[in-house]
Order: C-alpha cells, then structure tokens, then sequence
C-alpha cells in the first residue's frame, strides 16, 4: 500500500493514520493534543495537524488532522501549502484566544511548544516569559524589580533575563492585546505604578509608550491610586 | 609649479564622515582642512531624568565598537555619584571585558581598516586572496577578542551584565577556564601577526610632528580601567578635573567640539598609553614595541596603529593573568539574577576609562531620587581632531610636491591612523577630487 507525501511515495500499512507515515519518514507535522501518553486513543482535538488531502478525480481538496486521518492507497497529502499553513495559523489563534496567558507562572515556559509554534506561525502573541528561565525563583517582579517581559514579543530567547537583568523591551510590545492587558495586570498585582511602567517602556521606544498608555486606559489599569 | 586640490569627502575605512580639503596654488599651501560634518547625536540630552539603573544601557548605544568602554565609563560615573561599590572580583571582571573590546578594536583597526594600505589596496577584500593565511590569524584573533566580551558581558556588542555595583551575572570558572587556554593559544598568532605587519611597516609614513599625549596612568598597571590623567607634558591630573584637561571649544568646520590642553591640541588613544605608560607594558607587547622602534615619546601618528598592535599584546597578556587571579581567589557566589540594593541620592560623578580610541569621560548629576539631571561625555575622537588639522597643517607642505594621489593617501592614511569612530557607523564612499 502506498500513498504520496509532498510528491514523494511512501509505503504503509493498513490502519494507519497520515501522521505516523509522515513521523516515520522524518516529515514534520505539528501536533498538540497528540503525545506519547495518547498515542493509541487520537484525542483529535486541536487540529493543528492539519494537512491537505488531495482531491481524486473531481474531488475538491480537504484539510483533515493528519494525526487521526487513516491512510488508503493511492492517498495524497500535501502538508505544506499556504492553504494548510494559513488554517494552522488560525487554529493557533483560536487556541490562544482561549489560553490564560500567565507564562510566568507556568510550568513549562523557556520549553514551551505552544509558544514555539506561535513563532513558527508569525504569531505575535507570546511573551519574553514564555522564553524565560527565571519564571520559577528569579522572576524580577516578585522582587520588585520591574521587568517587561510579559508585555514584550518573545524571539529573543530572553537574553536579558538569562543574563540576570530585567527586560526593557527592545523587540516591543505585543501587539495581542489580550496578552497587553494580561502583562498589565501582572505589573498591577505585583505593586508597580503605571508611570513606573511607562517609563521602563520609554527606554526603547516611545511609541510603545503611547500604546501601554492606551490600553491602561482603555481598561483603567494601573491607575496611580490603586497600585500605589 | 603645481596647483592642487585635494577634496576627499568621507574618508572611507574609518567609523563616520570626515572630510579632507587641501588647496594649494604654485606650491605654496593656501588651505588645509580637516571637517566633520557629522550630525550632533545629543545624548547627553535624552539621558536627562532617567534613572541612574538606565543610562549604562542607553549610552553604551553611543558606539557599537565601543559599547562596552562607555558602559563602564558611564557605570564608573554613576557609582561615583552615588558612592556605589563594586568588589576586587568585579573590577578585574570589567578589566577582562574592557581587554575584550580594546581586542576586538584594535584587529579590526589594525587588519582590515589599517592593513590594506600597508599592502596598498583599496581594501581589506583583496586580503583575502592575496594573504589568505595572514587574514586567518587576523580573524582567529577578531573571534577570540568577541569571545571575551561574550564571556564576561553575555554579547560581543551592548554588554548586558553590567550594572550598577559589579555584574548581573558572572561567568562561571569553566567559562573562564577555556577562555584561558583560548587566550594562550593566541600568543603564536600573534607573534605572527606582528612579524607580518613588521614586514610591510615601511610603508608607514615617516612623520614626526611634536605634540601633548593625554591618557589615564596608574601606578600598578596599564591604565585602562582606572587611575588619574597624564599628560606628555607632564602634569598629573585627578580624573574629577577632566575638565581643566579637555579645554572644549567650537571650530566652524566641524559639528564635533575640539579639544586642547598645554598646546594648540592633544592626542589620545593607544599611541598616547604608550607614550604614558610604556613601562607599565606587558612582557611580550613590551618586545613587539621594540620590534617595531617604538618607544616613548614617539611623536609619529602613523605608530598608533602599531601601539594598536602593541596594546593587543599587552591585553592578551594581561586577560591571561586577570583569569589567573580570579580564578585563583574563586569566583564569589552572588547568587541568580543579581541587582544589588542601592540607595538613590543626589550626586555628581565623573568616570574615565580607556577605550580603543583613548580617554573617555562620562560626567552626570543626579537628583535625589536617583534621575539625571545634567551629562557631559567627551568622546576619543573628538579630542584627536584638532591634532588632526594641526599633524595635516604640518605634514602637507612636506609632502606637497608628490601629486595629488600620494597626498591623498598620505592624509587618509593619517586619519586612518587615529582610527577616529566619527559618528558610529561605517561609510564606504569613493574619493573626489575638486579641480
Ligand atoms: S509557557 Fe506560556 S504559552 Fe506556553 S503553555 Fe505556558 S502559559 Fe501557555
Ligand atoms: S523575569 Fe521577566 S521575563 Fe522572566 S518570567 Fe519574570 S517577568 Fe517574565
Ligand atoms: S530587552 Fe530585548 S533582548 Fe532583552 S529580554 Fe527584552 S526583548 Fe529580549
Ligand atoms: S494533534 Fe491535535 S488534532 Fe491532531
């Protein structure tokens, strides 16, 4: 039994999902709610291995999760298109509009795969903690050290906080709002002022500044009497 | 008899714009000019009410050579005011990341912006097939000299463990470690590399034009770091009166203010340490020194490159026995993350470090709370310019009967020598000739 791959032939057995052929032929699918624990029962749940199941005949193209799709012969799969990419993007959007986003507080932040494929996808949706080693013991704000992390656009592997120094926000502020709010918050409840924040802001950028500012009050966070 | 006209706008291989202009009617000179029409960066302004955590940061991005030295000066200024500490173990941690960067400085200076002309090409990119194994070493030390910040600042460019009282993180002893025996393997290359530039040192210009050399001097060792301000001329001046030294005054040719002390100029740089504090040399950059004839006081400007070289010596030398030293006392625990506590007060401080391009002052004063309110800082470059017009005024009439190409190279290669960082960015723009 055979069925082609982004134009390559592999063979395979009967039973099998899409996802294993393409594991065992080193092809890369994303996956999230599949793992080793739930490898036999296919939750099927998040849908980021979405793949492109070629139409047959007259057949209009589908995209199914690889990851629970059986194979049959002759199938062909393309699993990397600006279709398929474009549909994974957005179930990344959707699961992160879902997600609580405290990365400070998460386990597995600094080794996240979610905040890993947000990247992937060009999602500017995941903080500097999600990359922060520090989350655990060192995190500045409960040392009241202010730190924009949690407002920052990851993809500088939290150099600064490895380096034992506070974010200053170089690569920006998210442009999630969700997140924005969510890193305001944080600030908030660990006692910081909003000028305190928007002057650490203003180190790199003013136009950052405007933003923060927007957003506190848009929401009314931060507000001089509450934090202070 | 001759007329001619030299206009070289932007000379290239050197970090920013100047401009040389050279005007002579029957051999005789009429003008000679040297200009900087770079545009004023104003630093010292937008430091104003920040606090005293954040300009470390923000002045290191005055140059992306030498961030690092104005980190340290700026730090050195802050704690000043603030009477700040910092530990034994951590001033010998900055030295090493200073060595780093006057390293890495120095072989770019010396290899690929000095070099070409030693050669005679137009740049370093025909090096590569004309010298492939010299280039090598050249390299091999650039890499080694990065690898030095990285080690002790977290990135070759933009320190970020440096802050206010000593380091935000230190490097752990296996990182020191292999940065020892790194530094030990270099010490062939170098001598390689210094007897290449031996051979090829004759194309060096053979001016001499007597003039004040100021750099820091310290008793104990080659001042980089720390110490008081020296002069050729001889006086001694405590870094707190920079000021008394640097003399600032505005030319109309030139967007950056010049600088002057006993003299009509001065220079600064690797040539004036050498000239200060030749003694105070390590070994081995003391035998390249003699190698090359240079002692003090040598009052040729071309020789700065080969100081250049000389200090690269000197900051192997020295790295190798600062690792020794701190890895001999032990490296002190200051756990994760470390931002020690300091008390906000009002305050003025003056730092002065030695950087690739020669003393470098950071003066503030800060509030109460800690916010600065007022910044000065008196860059290499600009106190070399005046010494610049005045070596050209000087050197053109010896010269002048050459033709216009051989006094161009000559004045370039003048400027090159003084290794001058005008703005912080690199222009490589071609030669005109005004006729
Ligand atoms: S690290 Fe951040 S993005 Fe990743 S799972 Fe945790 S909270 Fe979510
Ligand atoms: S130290 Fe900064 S980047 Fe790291 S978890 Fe805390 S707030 Fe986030
Ligand atoms: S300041 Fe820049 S490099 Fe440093 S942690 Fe923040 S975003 Fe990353
Ligand atoms: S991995 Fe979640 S649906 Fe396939």
């Amino acid at each position: 039994m055979k069925i082609t791959i982004d134009g390559k032939e592999f063979s395979c057995k009967p039973g099998q999902k899409v996802y294993d052929v393409a594991e065992e032929n080193d092809i890369y699918i994303p996956t999230l709610c599949l793992n080793k624990l739930n490898h036999e029962e296919r939750p099927a749940g998040c849908r980021i291995c979405l793949v492109e199941l070629v139409g047959q005949g007259n057949a209009e193209p589908k995209l199914e999760s690889s990851c629970s799709l059986p194979v049959h012969d002759g199938m062909e799969i393309s699993t990397k298109n600006k279709v398929v990419y474009d549909e994974r993007r957005e179930v990344l959007e959707l699961l992160l509009s879902e997600h609580e986003q405290d990365c400070r507080n998460c386990g597995i932040s600094g080794d996240c795969y979610f905040a890993d494929l947000c990247f992937e996808y060009d999602i500017d949706g995941v903080s500097v903690c999600s990359e922060c080693p520090n989350r655990k013991d060192g995190c500045f704000l409960a040392r009241d050290i202010l730190c924009l992390g949690p407002v920052t656009h990851a993809g500088c592997n939290a150099f600064c906080t490895r380096n034992g120094d506070p974010c200053e926000s170089c690569f920006g502020v998210l442009s999630n709002k969700d997140v924005l709010v969510f890193g305001l918050e944080a600030f908030g409840e660990n006692g910081f002022t909003r000028d305190q924040v928007l002057e650490a802001a203003k180190v790199f950028s003013y136009e950052e500044v405007r933003v923060l500012e927007e957003l506190m009050d848009e929401y009314d966070l931060l507000n001089k009497e509450v934090s202070e | 008899m001759t007329n001619l006209n030299v206009n070289v706008e932007h000379v290239t291989r050197v970090e920013g714009h100047g401009n040389i202009l050279v005007d002579a009617k029957e051999g005789k000179l009429e003008r000679v000019m040297w200009e900087i029409p770079e545009a004023p960066r104003y630093f010292e302004a937008f430091v104003k009410g920040k606090p005293y955590t954040q300009l470390a940061q923000i002045t290191a991005r005055i140059c992306g050579i030498c961030s690092i030295g104005h980190a340290l000066t700026s730090l050195k200024a802050t704690e000043d005011a603030l009477d700040i500490e910092v530990s034994e173990q951590d001033v010998k941690l900055r030295e090493l990341a200073l060595h780093g960067e006057n390293m890495q400085s120095h072989v770019l200076h010396v290899g690929y912006l000095a070099l070409p002309d030693l050669v005679g090409e137009g740049s370093v990119i025909p090096l590569a097939t004309s010298h492939p194994e010299e280039l090598k070493k050249v390299i091999s030390l650039h890499k080694l000299a990065n690898e030095l910040s990285r080690v002790t600042c977290g990135r070759t460019t933009h320190p970020r463990r440096l802050i206010p009282g000593g380091f935000s993180k230190l490097p752990s002893p296996l990182e020191l470690e292999n940065m020892k025996t790194k530094l030990e393997g270099s010490v062939p290359v170098l001598h390689e590399v210094a007897s290449f530039v031996k051979g090829l040192s004759s194309a060096l210009p053979d001016f001499e034009r007597e003039t004040e050399f100021i750099s820091l001097t310290h008793d104990d060792e080659y001042a980089f770091y720390d110490g008081k301000i020296a002069s050729t001329d001889g006086d001694i001046t405590p870094v707190d009166d920079y000021l008394s030294v640097t003399n600032e005054y505005v030319v109309p040719q030139s967007t950056a203010k010049y600088t002057k002390n006993n003299r009509e100029s001065y220079m600064v740089g690797a040539l004036a340490r050498l000239n200060n504090n030749y003694d105070l040399l390590s070994p081995l950059a003391k035998e390249v020194a003699e190698d090359f004839g240079l002692s003090p006081v040598c009052h040729n400007p071309y020789m700065n490159t080969i100081a250049q070289l000389v200090e690269v010596v000197h900051s192997v030398e020295d790295s190798i026995n600062l690792i020794d030293d701190i890895l001999d006392k032990g490296i002190e625990e200051q756990g994760l993350n470390h931002q020690p506590d300091i008390e906000p007060k009002a305050g003025t401080g003056v730092g002065a470090v030695e950087v690739p391009r020669g003393i470098l002052f950071h003066e503030y004063t800060y509030d109460d709370e800690g916010r600065c309110t007022k910044a000065n800082c008196i860059i290499p470059t600009n106190q070399n310019h005046g010494n610049i017009q005045h070596d050209m005024e000087s050197l053109v009439p010896q010269i002048l009967d050459q033709g216009e190409d051989k006094v161009e190279l000559i004045l370039e290669m003048l400027v090159r020598a003084y290794d001058p960082c005008i703005s912080c960015s690199t222009h490589y723009v071609d030669v005109k000739f005004k006729r």
